[in-house]
């Protein structure tokens, strides 16, 4: 079942308005939990995926469950180092193919949701370790990953959030305005990734198709800048899209879901952009990736901690990049994000040097550099989104072709 | 014991953001302290773990740099963390 469809648009009407009307706790929970495992088997394609499925939701379960009766060190790290294994094995990354075995290399799964599922499994069996997660009921558990409306593409949210508004499923909104806005938000979704993103995505292939045929500089540099600009407004307009419609739903039947975009296009760097665009992936990332790799060098090399920073920005950020996909282009994506973010950073401290503290701060207050920041930054973004499209070799020839007309 | 514990919190934080004019308020937030960033963040925390002995989670170090977290809310924790 698509998320933009008819069903599930009426479906989410249907049981904004039937679940408060089931009195008790457990009966509201069973009502989503039906609907979870609804969508979730409208999603499955056949059995390999179901046993994968299992396999990794009970290995999450008994691990997390494990760590918080005995908090091993060993005993994370070891379930860590094969789940993440498991993970790269199962997508196939493009790295990885040439050395699998052919058996394994030539089944694919195909498992929905399963990148962000181990997002929420690494935050809970982190969490679980260090005593933060109190209780873990099975039934919770798989409600919070099996989630309906984080289980396509997030957003990621914490075991602890999820379970606070699971164990009352109440009503969020209390006057009729908050609700109608709801459904608004839910209706602005359906327009972003049903009207609006299509025709930049149909744009853009039409150009991409083309572009290798052009032989003008000009024509060539104006749909060079539109190939540019329409990838990213599509993503942005399908996922944004599709993040309104989950988060507005989710509302709806009593669950608060975390925002994952706060205008991204106005971040003044790629640090600010990671805290704007996917922001629930920039904080996970912060926090379960790249601080305990920061602290865990600086405490080792403290002299050292301004380089440790810097290669922990490039770290961090370009795993971010390479788990959005398992092919070449991604990996390109990712080390352009992870140049980025060191890049920013290291501008950064070059300022702090040069200009002083006061001077940075009112370097910050500028409006001009602020809005140079903004349009330096949008096209640096606009960039790293070039590489997203499968299709590498169309992508440099798209360069290479614009840089022979125009150089 | 919390005007002891703000007093050496308050030290930790000059060294960590290299301003000795700091003056630390329960209410204050990162906001308000210049140079309060993702990296600044961690060596205050490695700045305080060491100087009280104490240890914090993952989801700790997160929540305290959170929206409407502040300096109180980090005296607490660590006066929590040095009782248990």
């Amino acid at each position: 079942m698509s998320i933009c469809s008819v069903e599930w648009i009426v479906l989410l009407m249907f049981g904004s308005v039937v679940i408060f009307l089931v009195p008790s706790l457990i009966l509201r929970q069973g009502l989503l939990a039906l609907c979870n495992f609804g969508f979730l088997a409208s999603m499955v394609p056949d059995v390999a995926a179901w046993v994968t499925l299992i396999v990794f939701l009970t290995s999450g379960y008994l691990a997390a469950r494990l760590l918080q009766a005995f908090p091993r060190r060993s005993v994370l790290l070891a379930y860590l180092v094969a789940l993440i294994l498991c993970f790269i094995v199962i997508k196939q990354y493009a790295f990885i193919k040439p050395v699998l075995p052919a058996t394994i290399a030539s089944h694919v799964v195909v498992v929905v949701g399963l990148s962000y599922m181990l997002f929420r499994q690494i935050h809970l069996v982190v969490d679980a370790f260090q005593g933060q997660v109190k209780g873990l009921p099975l039934w919770s558990y798989l409600n919070y990953q099996l989630n309906l409306f984080g289980l396509m593409a997030g957003p990621i949210q914490r075991y602890e959030d999820f379970s606070h508004d699971w164990n009352r499923l109440l009503p969020l909104f209390h006057d009729f305005q908050s609700v109608t806005k709801a459904y608004l938000r839910v209706f602005i979704g359906v327009i972003k990734i049903m009207l609006l993103a299509p025709p930049c995505l149909e744009v853009y292939e039409a150009f991409a198709r083309t572009f290798l045929d052009l032989a003008t500089p000009w024509k060539a540099v104006v749909k060079f800048a539109l190939l540019l600009y329409l990838y990213p407004a599509y993503i942005y307009l399908n996922f944004s899209g599709y993040c309104d419609m989950v988060i507005a739903g989710a509302s709806l039947v009593g669950l608060k879901m975390p925002e994952n975009f706060n205008l991204p296009f106005l971040s003044r760097n790629m640090i600010d952009f990671w805290t704007r665009w996917h922001r629930t992936l920039g904080f996970w990332i912060r926090d379960y990736l790249f601080n305990p790799l920061y602290k865990g060098m600086v405490e080792r090399w403290p002299g050292k901690a301004l380089w440790l920073g810097l290669a922990c920005y490039f770290i961090a950020l370009f795993v971010a990049g390479l788990w959005h996909g398992s092919t070449w282009n991604f990996v390109i994506f990712a080390m352009l994000n992870g140049v980025g973010v060191a890049g920013a950073k290291c501008w950064e401290i070059y300022l702090i040097r040069v200009i002083g503290r006061q001077g940075f701060k009112k370097y910050l207050q500028s409006r001009t550099i602020g809005v140079a920041a903004i349009v330096a930054n949008f096209h640096f973004v606009c960039l790293t989104v070039a590489f997203f499209p499968a299709d590498l070799k169309r992508t440099w020839g798209i360069f290479k072709h614009v840089a022979e007309l125009t150089l | 014991m919390r005007d002891r514990l703000r007093h050496e919190m308050e030290e930790i934080f000059r060294n960590v953001f290299g301003d000795q004019q700091l003056v630390l308020r329960d209410d204050m937030t990162a906001n308000d302290v210049e140079g309060w960033d993702s990296l600044a963040h961690i060596n205050l925390m490695i700045a305080v773990e060491k100087r009280f002995g104490v240890r914090f989670a993952t989801a700790e170090i997160s929540r305290l740099k959170g929206d409407g977290q502040t300096v109180g809310r980090l005296l607490d924790l660590v006066e929590q963390k040095k009782r248990a």
